[in-house]
């Protein structure tokens, strides 16, 4: 009697998350078919679904953004800022998660004391750095600054890691001959495996969606721009016609929603190790 | 004798190549442009002329003896700050105590709550802000409901709280996840135990589960509060900080004193002081919460 009661409870409290959700959900899915409603029709009734599809708005915004090219900026900018933390910041971790000298720890606390410094800080004179340095106004260039932005996390969460492989290894790969990048490359990096993973996401995540960098930085030419900044802009200049509006969010957030079905799993494990270590 | 100095000098070298590239990148991200910040700070300065003119602590006395922007601003963000953190903290707990039990939509639920998290903050606040604007007129009138009708924008007081809301919505997925983690790792048997020596579910969640949760609530906290200290983008796109400037947090008034109004050294001031309150507040929130992890 009292385990079925538990079952109906559980049927009950399972019901109640499930239209949770979807209610907690509901706005995406407004958003969404007002993309591909016509101009009056938005204006008329927000809730009601479109009364045929029209996808003229998506080919509107596809031109008029030029998507293709954003697209391929949002790549460049997101896989040299990927490609340069997980590289710089592992071996440098190792470096000093090895080293048992007063230097590398000051080292050490230097590269992760950054993460307290809020951007809104020093947001104009990493602009100003930036001009200094000619990285400004270049995809390449913004995707060069995430390294240093990147890395207090990443040398942080490889640290940690690092202390927990056993020095005996490297040991026994010196005495085979192996020393520096070699030895590192070939034996420590991929027993960083997991770690790397979750840095990759992590970043990602950041790098992708990230404003105000961007707008600081590449917000000049329409050739540079990010997928969020154009479509910042974008309705900046369409403030009442919402249908062009809806279809630009849905096109800049499509991306990172496909990317998290597929990788989902990986994802929720990356973000909790990164948040626990972090 | 040789051999040793070689080798010692072999191993510095190596010390050097592995760390000085992320050294260099670091100082060029943070420390040059800090420095940088803390000059500026120093100095009235429009962003044209070549020279900026020292005033040394002149905008500090400035800032603290009469700026409205920057106290109403500050307000905000404390106000902000704290329901943000404790809200976005409860709900989660709830809900991922709700989610821990062994249901079959599971996997489904988190990742829905999930979802908002991985979308750019500047557009979650536009397309809430076309679900104020356009989407609460028709949900009104299919509905009836009075709490459509508001203007959830257009009113201090609500603007606020849609902020907080939205903000809510879009990171609470992030906090779930951890809570979940960190319910996984509360044994089994201790539940059982409490159970059987008659603790009814309130007693054993107060008494058993909440305590062993305290590394994740001090994680959850610490981002919370570093996260709504630094409010922007949503408030950005959301309200751009009306009606009537209502809604400015502190991030935004340092963006507006230096991009908008070109006030660059008095910019660069507040923004020394967005720091310090940053650097003080988050490291006497890990200490009270390490401490009093230790204990439980």
């Amino acid at each position: 009697m009292k385990t079925n009661n538990n079952k109906a409870g559980k049927i009950i409290l399972e019901v109640v998350l499930v239209i949770l959700s979807l209610l907690f959900l509901y706005p995406l899915f407004l958003t969404i078919i007002n993309s591909l409603k016509s101009f009056s029709e938005v204006m008329t009734d927000v809730i009601a679904l479109p009364k045929h599809l029209t996808f003229s708005n998506y080919s509107y915004v596809w031109e008029f953004i030029n998507y293709p090219r954003l697209f391929l900026n949002n790549f460049i900018i997101t896989g040299v800022g990927l490609l340069g933390i997980v590289f710089i910041s592992s071996i440098a971790a190792y470096k000093l998660a090895r080293t048992k000298s007063r230097w590398s720890g000051v080292l050490y606390f230097l590269c992760i004391m950054p993460m307290l410094i809020p951007f809104q800080s020093i947001m104009l004179t990493v602009l100003q750095t930036a001009k200094n340095l000619h990285l400004s106004e270049s995809t390449w260039g913004l995707g060069l600054l995430y390294w240093g932005f990147g890395a207090p996390l990443a040398v942080f969460i490889y640290h940690g890691f690092v202390k927990g492989i056993p020095t005996e290894i490297d040991e026994s790969a010196t005495i085979d001959g192996a020393s520096g990048f070699r030895l590192f490359f070939s034996v420590i990096f991929p027993l960083l495996k997991s770690v790397t993973t979750t840095i990759v996401i992590i970043d990602v995540m950041w790098i992708w969606n990230d404003f105000l960098l961007p707008l600081l930085m590449v917000n000049g030419s329409p050739d540079t721009k990010t997928l969020t900044l154009a479509a910042y802009t974008f309705v900046g200049q369409y403030t009442s016609d919402w249908q062009y509006a809806m279809t630009a969010m849905v096109m800049a957030v499509l991306p990172s929603i496909v990317v998290f079905i597929f990788l989902q799993k990986y994802i929720v494990k990356g973000v909790v190790a990164g948040a626990v270590k972090g | 004798m040789l051999k040793t100095l070689g080798k010692r000098w072999r191993e510095k070298f190596e010390f050097g190549i592995f760390t000085l590239p992320v050294l260099i990148c670091i100082a060029v991200a943070f420390y040059i442009p800090f420095a940088m910040t803390i000059r500026y700070s120093m100095t009235k300065w429009n962003g044209i002329s070549k020279h900026p003119k020292f005033v040394g602590l002149d905008n500090f006395k400035q800032i603290f003896s009469g700026d409205t922007n920057f106290s109403d601003a500050a307000w905000f963000t404390i106000k902000y700050a704290i329901l943000y953190i404790v809200i976005v903290n409860v709900l989660a707990i709830l809900l991922a105590v709700l989610l821990d039990m062994k249901l079959k939509s599971t996997s489904w639920l988190r990742a829905a709550f999930f979802i908002p998290y991985i979308l750019s903050l500047v557009i979650v606040g536009f397309i809430w802000k076309f679900i104020f604007m356009q989407g609460f007129n028709s949900l009104g009138e299919s509905t009836g409901w009075a709490i459509f009708d508001l203007s959830w924008l257009g009113t201090p007081g609500l603007a606020f709280i849609s902020i907080l809301g939205v903000s809510i919505w879009q990171s609470i997925g992030f906090y779930l996840v951890i809570y979940i983690a960190g319910l996984q790792s509360v044994p089994e048997d201790l539940k059982e135990a409490a159970t059987v020596d008659g603790a009814g579910p309130m007693r054993r969640f107060f008494s058993i589960t909440l305590p062993l949760l305290a590394p994740s609530i001090t994680i959850s906290v610490f981002m919370a509060l570093t996260n709504s200290i630094k409010v922007f983008d949503v408030i950005l796109s959301l309200t751009g900080g009306g009606p009537g400037g209502t809604t400015y947090s502190i991030a935004y008034d340092i963006y507006r004193d230096t991009f908008q109004n070109n006030l660059y050294g008095y910019g660069t001031a507040k923004a020394l002081i967005l720091f310090l309150a940053v650097l003080v507040v988050t490291i006497i929130q890990l200490t009270v919460f390490k401490r009093r992890e230790v204990e439980a």
